[in-house]
């Protein structure tokens, strides 16, 4: 244990150490160790990605450690991709060690590095916080001696950041319950003057300010306004090619990750979807490694690429669609280039981009009334599952979740620490902060409206970003397409258009089958379908909210009454062509509705001849349901259908093709479906005009 | 949440939140906790100062040896969990006061002294701690006589305006207390074990939110029930109110007699039993050591029963002491 105060020298040996010979503290970064581990005072560190913040802290650690403190708590939601940080800080005998709900395999080792003081940083979620296992066996494993705290992505304690995360207000308010005698350092690569300034009213008056500038040296900055999907697939097809390297290529929902991917593996390239998205899990620690290896060149990735990626050698960040502020964008295009001289960074507009961001935008936070239907249902229990909520509140699931960790953030929800995970009520009062989902709703418009800006500014690309985001020392940049007076090509050829076009066109859209009831449907009888009650896998002609087809069957429900010709034959084509279900059907029957009788009946009957398979209208509804799109939730719209539709007459033998026009949660399908084969119907398969989507 | 350098320090010494079952350095019972509060107030020193000295420093200034010192510096290093533990109770509805805190309940200071508990986790209205009150103690199994007074009492403290101090436990506890409650009346349930789990019955909920209700505890909001926690937490239920009813007690054994047998020895307050044809064998007992005959059915004005036991216990002495200002 070194007993003088720590100092500057010795701390630059072992950044040597860590780095390199030849490496030397950037400005800043012993300024802000110093604050915390002989000052043991509060920093934030405001400081573009790659500056270095992993090094003050684990520096920090190193010298605090050595003077008898118990190890560094940090605190970040995004830890998938700190395993080359953590690699580095071995070097100076720092041991680094992450618990989150993925790697519970670790966890006994974990225990035991901190039983034995071995373990020098322990890395969590801010979900962590709130966690049975982590308050009763892993903190008492060290006796919560933490020596240091760190908060990662420090602007979410404010509001007014880009990034709202409900855990941060649980940071916030043990930050101030915590003695000012031990150290905090708060970091993000993004913070604007009033996102500092809400982090200083938070943290109080002694915390120091360390900033500096966000200008990237090395960036290439270029925007290109292409409206239509097949115009941007054809470019990238073209243009990727003469950025020799790899890269990343954003999108904003799962589906485009995946469409995307598919095209370029298509035209020659070694590229590959990742997403935290839909079920169909996709293992995205061995996609990274495949990355950082370069065995893959391009990721198509959504937002779930977290801000602990480096890869130091990447040569371009394409967007395939807008993101929705200038300071997600500006994070997302500093993955590129951090090692190299020159990279590019190239925003693509286009016609969908304005759609999803309102559906993001709106579907942020729960109504009120379902906040206040969750609580009325708690309110009567000591305890309740998600499940049993659900049967009694009208909301998706994923509403609910969100709702119910914002009550959970608030006081007014408990979780109940053992496997169970019981929702309670607790006694704090409760009343919805209107005020505050409103101001971070306005702000996400305001974000939205000052990246369109950005999309069509005519003058300096970097110095626009650096203003945006109140850098203290904006400059024009000479490198962007607007600087420089030339770029990459916005025309596209022809023919590359066409073939993107019938690549949409073809695309494979599945629709899975459930093999679970929801709960309460049939109380008391086994939640698992047995396998012949299920359905087979059917297929999506497209997504609602494609720019081609989509477009069609949107017009075709709301506007016309019908669905076009175009429709008709593009559905025979996918079922004959490319689907080509086996055994094939041997007739064909619709989902019923009283709201438009004829419109998927008529589309269905019209289908059917020209498949030359007879049509049989089997399916009746038996009351007025709602509509389905109402019920927002599993056993809401189970029981929707269950209740609402009968079969008539007796059944045609044979494999049956079911159809609807639009499929969201699946259920109406599901249930029909079920309700076909109890009769003692052939395989069915459902098939349906779009698939609702709306997820990243 | 907002709580005091020396509050915490108290709670960093005196309670188990943050610390393992079994752990290296064992959190200040009351008799360590005492004398060193003492040299502290000897020192002219607060609890927080302690977190501005080394171990070295504690040892020279506070004359403490080698191994207490280093009981305190470990001790007082786990803030940062603590404060994680506080904002998660926080969250959940429950607060922590501590003897240094003004609004700490005076009557666990004056009458218990040294004994007070250093650390109190609660749920609901605080204010309701030491207001007046009867208390009614006896067991978990009842027979309809010993049922009909848990409610009497109840009932009659409701539509009067008092508090109902029980130990929040199953039994006479409950049943007195939900007749308060029903009767728009307050109550205060000093629990032995899991205050936590207490506060997610929505009847206790309910009655917290309107602040009918305050739930206390000295022990760990998640602690499992144990004997000795019962026993050491009878005391604290006698000690917040103005009488105390015994309605059912073994003789010589059992938490009841011996938090009966403590009271009257104490003379915190005068402590009634049940008497009837049928009564506990334990009861008899406690009245001949000078417990005062409660009879059934009672055959005043329930609105007066405050009155009535004031006029029966007239003949007792009460010891008010006067207490120690400072003890943190």
């Amino acid at each position: 244990m070194a007993s003088s105060q720590p100092n500057k020298d010795y701390a630059r040996k072992l950044l040597k150490l860590m780095l390199g010979k030849d490496q030397e503290f950037r400005p800043g970064q012993w300024e802000a160790i110093e604050t915390v581990a002989v000052k043991k005072q509060r920093v934030l560190v405001v400081q573009r990605t790659g500056w270095g913040k992993s090094l003050v802290y684990f520096l920090a650690t190193k010298l605090l450690r050595e003077h008898g403190a118990g190890p560094t708590l940090l605190i970040s939601p995004l830890l998938s991709l700190m395993r080359n940080q953590i690699e580095m800080a071995e070097r100076i005998g720092i041991r680094a060690i992450t618990i989150n709900s993925a790697n519970q395999e670790e966890w006994k080792a974990a225990e035991e590095a901190l039983g034995i003081n071995t373990c020098d940083i322990l890395l969590i979620s801010p979900e962590r916080l709130n966690n049975e296992h982590f308050l009763n066996q892993v903190m008492p494993k060290f006796s919560g001696r933490i020596g240091l705290f760190v908060v990662d992505e420090a602007h979410c304690i404010s509001d007014w950041g880009h990034d709202f995360r409900p855990d941060y207000r649980r940071i916030i308010r043990i930050l101030q319950i915590l003695p000012k005698s031990v150290p905090v350092i708060g970091t993000t690569a993004t913070a604007n003057n009033r996102v500092i300034a809400d982090v200083q009213a938070q943290l109080g008056p002694g915390l120091t300010i360390l900033r500096g500038s966000l200008a990237r040296e090395s960036l290439r900055l270029q925007n290109i306004l292409l409206p239509r999907q097949s115009e941007r697939l054809a470019w990238l097809a073209e243009n990727l090619p003469k950025f020799n390297g790899s890269g990343i290529i954003y999108c904003l929902t799962v589906a485009d990750t995946e469409r995307v991917a598919v095209w370029l593996s298509k035209k020659g390239f070694k590229a590959a979807a990742y997403h935290a998205g839909n079920g169909n899990q996709i293992d995205r620690e061995a996609l990274e490694q495949a990355f950082l290896r370069n065995e893959i060149q391009i990721l198509v990735a959504t937002v779930a690429l977290g801000m602990g990626f480096d890869k130091p050698d990447i040569a371009f960040v394409v967007h395939f669609q807008c993101p929705g502020s200038v300071v997600a964008y500006y994070q997302q295009v500093g993955r590129a280039g951090r090692a190299t001289d020159r990279s590019y960074g190239i925003l693509l507009g286009g016609e969908e981009d304005e759609e999803i961001h309102n559906y993001f935008i709106e579907s942020a936070f729960p109504d009120v009334d379902v906040f206040q239907a969750i609580l009325q249902q708690l309110e009567k229990s000591d305890g309740l599952s998600i499940y049993k909520i659900l049967e009694n509140v009208n909301t998706s699931k994923s509403k609910a979740e969100k709702a119910l960790k914002l009550l959970e953030v608030d006081g007014a929800v408990g979780k109940t620490m053992d496997k169970k995970s019981l929702y309670f009520r607790t006694p704090n009062p409760w009343t919805p902060d209107i005020n505050r989902m409103n101001q971070v709703t306005d702000l996400r418009r305001l974000e939205l409206a000052q990246i369109q800006e950005y999309l069509n500014h005519q003058d300096c690309l970097m110095m626009f970003l650096m203003k945006a985001l109140d850098d203290p020392y904006p400059t024009v940049c000479n490198r962007c397409s607007n600087c420089r007076g030339k770029g990459l090509p916005k025309e596209v050829s022809p023919e590359l258009v066409i073939e993107a076009e019938n690549f949409l066109k073809e695309e494979t859209i599945i629709i899975a089958h459930r093999s679970f009831l929801p709960s309460g449907l049939f109380p008391g009888q086994k939640r698992r379908l047995p396998a012949e009650l299920q359905i087979e896998q059917g297929r999506s002609l497209c997504y609602c909210n494609d720019p081609g087809w989509g477009k069609l069957v949107k017009q075709g429900k709301y506007t016309d009454g019908y669905f076009s010709n175009e429709l008709l034959q593009a559905a025979v084509h996918m079922i004959v062509d490319t689907w080509r279900p086996d055994p094939f059907p041997a007739w064909v029957t619709a989902i019923p509705s009283l709201r438009h009788p004829t419109l998927v009946a008529d589309f269905s009957k019209k289908l059917a001849l020209k498949l030359g398979l007879p049509f049989y209208p089997v399916l009746k509804r038996v009351n007025n349901a709602p509509e389905q799109k109402t019920m927002q939730n599993s056993s809401m719209q189970a029981r929707n259908v269950i209740g609402t539709l009968a079969i008539e007459g007796k059944l045609p033998d044979g494999p049956v093709l079911l159809i609807d026009d639009i499929i969201d949660s699946g259920w109406t399908l599901t249930m029909a479906g079920y309700l076909l084969l109890k009769e003692g119907s052939d395989q069915v398969y459902p098939f349906t005009l779009a698939k609702a989507t709306g997820n990243s | 949440m907002t709580i005091s350098h020396d509050s915490q320090v108290i709670l960093l010494l005196c309670s188990h939140l943050g610390l393992p079952a079994d752990p290296e350095f064992p959190p200040f019972t009351l008799r360590d906790w005492n004398p060193l509060a003492v040299k502290l107030q000897s020192a002219s020193m607060r609890p927080s100062d302690l977190l501005e000295i080394n171990s070295i420093g504690l040892q020279s200034q506070l004359n403490l040896t080698e191994e207490e010192a280093n009981r305190i510096a470990n001790l007082l290093q786990r803030s940062g969990s603590l404060a994680i533990d506080l904002e998660r109770l926080a969250s959940l509805g429950i607060n922590v006061t501590t003897r240094v805190d003004s609004d700490y309940p005076e009557r666990y200071k004056q009458r218990l002294k040294g004994s007070a508990p250093s650390v109190l986790f609660y749920a609901g209205e605080k204010a309701l701690l030491g207001q007046p009150g009867i208390a009614v103690i006896g067991s978990r199994n009842l027979d309809e006589v010993g049922q009909a007074c848990a409610e009497f009492v109840g009932n009659a403290c409701g539509i009067s305006g008092l508090v109902l101090y029980s130990g929040g436990a199953k039994g006479v506890d409950t049943l007195s207390m939900k007749a308060a409650l029903s009767a728009r009346g307050t109550a205060v349930g000093v629990l032995a074990d899991s205050l936590e789990k207490a506060i997610r019955d929505p009847e206790n909920r309910s009655a917290i939110s309107r602040g009918d209700l305050c739930l206390a505890t000295p022990y760990s909001p998640s602690a499992p029930f144990t004997v000795g926690t019962a026993m050491g937490r009878n005391k604290l239920i006698y000690t917040l109110a103005d009488y105390a009813i015994v309605v059912a007690s073994d003789a010589g054994k059992g938490g009841t007699w011996a938090g009966a047998s403590e009271a009257l020895k104490a003379k915190w307050l005068p402590v009634f039993a049940l008497e009837h044809s049928l009564m506990a064998p334990g009861n008899t007992l406690l009245i001949q050591k000078g417990a005062i005959p409660f009879p059934h059915p009672f055959m005043g004005d329930r609105l007066k029963l405050y009155e009535w036991m004031e006029n029966q216990s007239l003949s007792q002495s009460k010891t008010e002491t006067a207490f120690q200002p400072g003890l943190f």
